[in-house]
């Protein structure tokens, strides 16, 4: 065992420490393609049961400057929770219960390590839900999607996760413990002074560890139903979201999936049934009251067909259900379109101006083809994110490769569009080369937040800013992005 | 194992996960630390170890990757490479699967242990708890007094209810019935409620001469060896034409897995031939009717989760008239039985089972329905701890109630 491993037995509890060598690489990676292909692993792995745990732990490590990395469920499609400068990973998830469903004041009270899926679960017989509704719902954490500020295919009209945090306790780098959005408050809004709520929410465990959430809830819409439109020309696709918009109709969703995703959805679930034979399919949710609900579906029908190939819609709440379960899943069952290949999560979370979807989908199939890579798009067309999926052997080294570089061009095309490099997924450090080039002196204002609330720069090192963070063993990442194309070995 | 990109679908689905929120416990850390075995040439260290034996090959994560990884065939080929200690216990108990005559007398000793009032003793005087064996004993099973001894015996269709022809029902064909080890001997009960229901849905059955223990268990715990072995007598024994009904889903999932298991042409036609008894039934034209109750079901992970065979069953109890039909809140999550794991890991089993037993009596059922025999057991048991009076019945133990004349 480690002096460090033995130190943190003692000031935590026996089973809270995994040194185990097999079990610490379980704590190097998410879902990115750059842990996948190139994994980390932390000296020691720490499963967090208290605040105070997390407050005695930051303190330790902050006197010794020892990397700490939080991580929730490890989802993450950014390398964001990985330990790519060793130290120690800080689990949250064992922290997973929910602490107050407050029905009255439409809020929730819950610890970070709850799955997002379960709260909406333990909502649902209140009629309440935490609107915020990422892809991986049914295994990312609350505290994660706050870190990350993930949106989720209902942010077109209900926002991100950042909207609907009202509230953290935060364990800040020195092992204090701050508790934003007023002390105590159960107010649904606030104007008293900073917003550091706002701040906390998508700095990705670089500013402070959430230990609570304070979160705002809404009454589960009556009603729904879905317009499913196929599309021969992909240009259609992009006018008909301006239409729809144009006509005052706003959808609770709008998703675009590509040929080889609709491929995909059916070899995931066969009893789906989709057509194949279109460019893309674009799925338009009406949510509200139920004669409500019919209208804006008819209304979408009307305005859409004359673009569209085929235009059908249910308020069948089953079929609706099996379809968004299969949307949510299709990014990793894009793997399976062809044998021996796997997803890579890497350029797979930009987003660009609405307008400009057509223009940007068709500049992916061109880099699909420039380096030969399959690519199956998707994503939340109504606010302009999109989710390029590229296919990769990652036994095969010239194309892991070329997948680095389909990255890069996908990233510099985001910006080039006048869009972002990611759209939900966060930064990690799988984009954070792309910052200075995306916020320009901006970053250095970040920068200056980072050092007054993190000095020694133990929080996350790697994550948002680029450059390697000053520590007693200064270590690089092991192996940035721009590395990657140049030697994957 | 190479096609898992690490999006973590299968985290919440797997029940040592929930239970430690420890990624090293999930499926997906366990198919990372093989890939650092196997990729890396990380030793086989205890933590390893540990790790992928606490795996209750319950497959629910295979079930839900989008990816296509599966578990089971990783953890089985994984488990007859690494160096395992059996106690002189488990090794007898493998034993005695393996042949159906020995098992039989084991049963029987146990029967007489049961009926002589020598458990009585045992459980009183606490010599149970003295032995540390009172949790595993009260997973024995009550075993009948005879047995189901397979020597090619058929049974004849018979006609519907309500119908008096004494002709036998000419529309359902001969089936096969795979009769099982604990099956047919501690649980023979079982298999003859199984054999009468299927008389009644029209089917001939046979039970054929030859076969025995399916092999699952072996090949669950690393002896590759001997769970092919097993398979290659099953597949002789069942040689030629017909369908292969089993009413266990640890076993059924086992006999479906002989053609990947042996890798030749006569076990894939096997595999081809095998079915669940729900599978035999649903749609069948089978009266049943019960007085009106409200009944759970519990999905048997080897047949949710390894056949995919969740709507049979609920469609067949659906059709009994009288039966009230309860979800359970966790549904697709293990009961902690899988095989032996229970005997193996008492402590997480255990809580899974406690788990179990608690969404069980949150349902309101007054009796909870399964398809396998390990479950059934692992249940019963929980729900006594628990001082549930809630009945435990394997799915044939209904219909052979709901269908009676």
């Amino acid at each position: 065992m480690t002096a460090l491993a033995a130190d943190l037995r003692a000031l935590l509890t026996d089973s809270q420490v995994l040194d185990g060598p097999a079990e610490l690489r379980t704590f190097g990676y998410d879902a990115s393609f750059l842990t996948q292909m190139w994994p980390a692993e932390p000296q020691v792995a720490v499963i967090a049961g208290s605040t105070q745990d997390v407050s005695r732990l930051l303190a330790y490590a902050n006197e010794r400057e020892i990397p700490i990395t939080p991580r929730g469920a490890s989802t993450g499609q950014a390398a964001g929770s990985a330990a790519l400068n060793g130290g120690i990973v800080l689990s949250l998830n064992g922290m997973n219960r929910i602490l107050e469903v407050d029905a009255a004041n439409l809020q929730a009270f819950c610890q970070p390590g709850v799955v997002h899926a379960k709260l909406n679960e333990a909502l649902a017989p209140l009629r309440l839900v935490f609107p915020p509704d990422p892809g991986s719902t049914k295994m990312a954490t609350v505290g994660g999607m706050a870190s990350t500020n993930a949106h989720g295919m209902r942010a077109v009209k209900y926002g991100p996760t950042s909207a609907w945090v009202l509230g953290l306790e935060v364990v800040l780098a020195d092992g204090r413990i701050i508790e934003t959005g007023s002390i105590g408050s159960r107010a649904k809004q606030s104007s008293a002074g900073l917003e550091l709520t706002k701040l906390f929410v998508g700095s990705e465990g670089t500013l402070g560890v959430f230990t609570k959430l304070r979160l705002k809830l809404m009454p589960i819409p009556q009603a729904r139903a879905l317009v499913m439109c196929l599309f021969d020309v992909l240009e259609n696709a992009g006018t008909a979201v301006q239409r729809v918009f144009e006509a005052g109709v706003s959808p609770s969703a709008i998703e675009i999936l590509d040929q080889r995703c609709l491929r995909a959805v059916n070899l995931y679930r066969p009893e789906l049934k989709l057509r194949e034979d279109a460019e893309a399919m674009v799925l338009f949710e009406l949510d509200g009251n139920p004669p409500g609900v019919r209208y804006d579906a008819s209304t979408v029908s009307d305005i859409v067909g004359p673009l569209a190939t085929s235009v059908e819609w249910s308020d069948e709440e089953k079929r609706i259900a099996a379809l968004w379960e299969a949307r949510s899943l299709v990014g990793v069952a894009v793997g399976t379109l062809r044998p021996g290949s796997n997803r890579a999560y890497t350029g797979e979370d930009i987003c660009v101006p609405v307008s400009r979807i057509p223009e940007t989908l068709r500049a992916i199939q061109d880099i699909s083809a420039k380096y030969d890579i399959i690519i199956a798009t998707y994503g939340h067309i109504g606010g302009g994110g999109l989710h390029p999926g590229h296919l990769v052997d990652v036994q095969n080294e010239d194309e892991v490769r070329r997948v680095v570089q389909v990255a890069d061009e996908i990233h510099k095309l985001a910006l080039r569009m006048g869009g972002t490099t990611t759209g939900e997924h966060g930064v990690g450090a799988a984009r954070a080369q792309y910052m200075p080039d995306e916020h320009g002196p901006a970053l250095d204002t970040m920068r200056d937040i980072k050092r007054a609330l993190d000095p020694k720069g133990i929080l996350n090192p790697g994550t948002i800013f680029p450059e390697g963070v000053h520590l007693r063993e200064p270590r690089a990442l092991r192996m940035a992005p721009a590395e990657l194309a140049g030697d994957p070995g | 194992m190479l096609s898992c990109v690490r999006c973590g679908a299968c985290l919440t689905s797997c029940p040592t996960y929930v239970l430690t929120a420890n990624e090293a416990e999930g499926p997906r850390g366990r198919v990372a630390m093989i890939r650092a075995v196997v990729e890396d040439g990380l030793p086989l260290t205890d933590d390893f170890l540990a790790h992928q034996q606490s795996c209750l090959v319950c497959d629910a994560c295979t079930s839900t990757c989008p990816a296509g990884v599966r578990m089971d065939p990783l953890q089985v080929a994984l488990r007859s490479v690494l160096p395992r200690r059996r106690s002189l216990g488990e090794r007898l108990g493998f034993a005695l699967l393996g042949d159906l005559r020995l098992l039989r007398a084991a049963s029987r000793l146990l029967r007489f242990y049961q009926r002589s009032g020598l458990q009585w003793l045992a459980r009183n005087l606490g010599v149970l708890r003295l032995l540390g064996i009172s949790d595993k004993e009260r997973l024995l099973p009550r075993v009948p007094g005879s047995f189901l001894t397979p020597s090619g015996q058929v049974y004849p269709a018979e006609p519907p209810r309500g119908v008096t022809a004494d002709a036998s029902r000419s529309d359902g064909a001969r089936l096969r019935f795979f009769a099982g080890c604990i099956m047919s001997t501690a649980l023979a009960d079982l298999d003859q409620a199984t054999i009468r229901v299927l008389q009644r849905a029209g089917f001939e059955a046979e039970v054929t001469a030859g076969q025995g223990c399916c092999g699952a268990l072996h090949a669950h715990t690393g002896d590759l060896a001997r769970a092919e072995e097993l398979a290659r007598r099953n597949i002789d024994a069942f040689a030629g034409e017909g369908t292969i009904v089993v009413n266990s889903a640890g076993c059924g999932a086992m006999l479906k897995d002989y053609g990947h298991l042996l890798g030749t042409a006569d076990a894939r036609a096997f595999s081809a031939r095998v079915k669940d008894l729900t599978e035999i039934l649903a749609g069948r034209p089978l009266e049943l009717r019960i007085e009106p109750e409200t009944v759970a079901y519990q999905d048997a992970c080897h047949l949710a989760h390894a056949q995919g065979i969740r709507q049979q069953p609920r469609a067949i109890l659906r059709a009994i008239e009288g039966l009230d039909l309860k979800e359970l809140r966790d549904g697709g999550m293990c009961c902690g039985s899988a095989g032996v794991y229970n005997v193996l890991h008492p402590e997480q089993a255990g809580e899974l089972q406690r788990r179990k037993a608690e969404s069980i009596i949150a349902s309101g059922a007054t009796t909870v329905v399964t398809c396998n025999p390990g479950c059934l057991l692992q249940i019963r048991a929980g729900l006594e701890e628990a001082g549930a009076e809630i009945q435990v019945k394997h799915l044939a133990e209904l219909l052979d109630e709901a269908s009676a004349r």
